[in-house]
């Protein structure tokens, strides 16, 4: 597994300086979209856009909420999958903030690492399911047409169907987060980038 | 039934379904909640959307139409839009009441065989303080064209009071009621946008009935109608 896309890093630090929509506060949210404003602090950047078609908010976080939310997955293996996905998408708003939910799903800062292309996978993870997890996310994120045989037979050795279904949508779901908070330059809540500075992964 | 038939009979929605037919006006009100005036971007809806989207409101249940801007009058088509209108259902259309010249009375005359009212607005009962408000000589404009119109037959009725939901279709989406999809300083309020989506009618007309059906008892302050 080589670390061909450390550049990744270099990209994902040179922010936006402003998010390309406007963010809708409180106070202008639609009715329908309310309901996802009703927690503690500032809605999160991917609702405040999302809140510009209402509609498409309703059915975009539950949708979204579902897949990378708790399932019978746990949530370590889950966030090795957005984070790495992330990071090869160069998406510096999804890698900033999976950063931090990966440090609280029970990552090491080492494996962070690894998973953002600062250190090599290999020297980092040991357990044969994630690294075979982690080659078949790469493939799912960077590959075009079907996957080698070789990498899903690796992954089909520590996957079932339904974890293999599962995994698989859970870097497709991060590819789509990932390209709309790119492109639209949404950015890095101030919680999240002090705790990125705390723990030295700013 | 559809959901927003429900909804109408049970009360909860009123059954007006507005069309905000465009945002420009000849006038300048100081107080205008959208903004309207000359210069503005005329968002106009479209006058084939507006007939397509009253008639599939009429399928789903709305009991009446609405057309509201801007002033609606200065589109060309609006009278002919009118009658295609007040042929599906009872028709209020709103207006500042001064672009009513010979020409356009005598366009607006069809208007008379169906059930169809101008609803004029005049602010105040004094012409100098009314005029502070709308421009210069409203008042006298306004005067003089209410007359003109009844004796064309065409119903005429001064004041606005409802405040119940009603679905009101703009360029910008659907909305909670005519008097949601107000403008401040250039940008548009969302916060009681109901749908970017407005075709068909059924989505908007479904999510207002969920949001009306839904909605805790009491005065319209609890979902910040301004």
């Amino acid at each position: 597994m080589t670390n061909s896309w450390a550049h990744v890093r270099a990209e994902t630090v040179a922010r936006a300086d402003a998010s390309v929509v406007a963010l809708i506060d409180a106070e202008q949210a639609p009715i329908l979209a309310r309901p996802y404003y009703a927690g503690e602090g500032p809605p999160s950047p991917i609702t405040a856009s999302l809140a510009h078609v209402p509609e498409v908010l309703e059915a975009t976080l539950p949708f979204v909420g579902r897949i990378l939310g708790p399932t019978a997955i746990d949530l370590r293996a889950k966030e090795i999958v957005i984070l790495r996905t992330s990071a090869l998408m160069e998406c510096r708003y999804c890698v900033e903030a999976h950063t931090t939910v990966a440090l609280d799903s029970g990552l090491s800062v080492g494996e962070v690492c690894a998973l953002r292309g600062e250190r090599e996978v290999e020297a980092v993870f040991t357990n044969r399911d994630e690294l075979a997890l982690i080659s078949w996310v790469d493939e799912v994120a960077l590959g075009r047409g079907a996957a080698p045989e070789d990498i899903t037979a690796r992954a089909r050795e520590v996957m079932g169907d339904p974890e293999l279904v599962e995994m698989t949508l859970v870097v497709a779901a991060t590819l789509m987060l990932n390209r709309y908070c790119s492109a639209l330059g949404l950015p890095t809540s101030a919680a999240t980038l002090a705790r990125l500075a705390e723990e030295g992964l700013a | 039934m559809t959901a927003m038939a429900g909804a109408i009979a049970r009360g909860e929605v009123g059954g007006r379904l507005w069309f905000y037919a465009n945002y420009h006006c000849n006038l300048r009100c100081t107080y205008c909640l959208t903004e309207s005036a000359p210069e503005v971007t005329r968002r106009e809806l479209g006058r084939e959307q507006i007939v397509e989207r009253a008639r599939e409101g009429r399928e789903l249940g709305f009991t009446a139409l609405g057309v509201t801007g801007g002033e609606p009058f200065v589109l060309e088509y609006m009278p002919e839009l009118i009658a295609a209108l007040g042929s599906e259902l009872p028709t209020i259309v709103l207006s500042n009441a001064t672009v009513f010249n010979d020409r356009r009375l005598r366009e607006m005359e069809p208007l008379a065989d169906l059930p169809v009212q101008v609803q004029i607005s005049l602010d105040r009962p004094d012409p100098d303080d009314n005029d502070a408000m709308r421009g210069p000589e409203n008042f006298r404009k306004v005067v003089e064209a209410v007359p003109k119109l009844v004796e064309r037959g065409i119903g005429v009725r001064i004041g606005f009071e409802q405040l119940e939901p009603e679905l009101t279709l703009t360029a910008d989406g659907a909305f909670y009621s005519p008097f949601a999809p107000t403008v401040r300083g250039g940008e548009l309020d969302t916060d009681l946008l109901v749908s970017r989506t407005t075709k068909p009618v059924r989505e908007p007309a479904e999510m207002l009935a969920r949001i009306a059906g839904s909605r805790p008892a009491g005065n319209d302050a609890s979902i910040g109608i301004r």
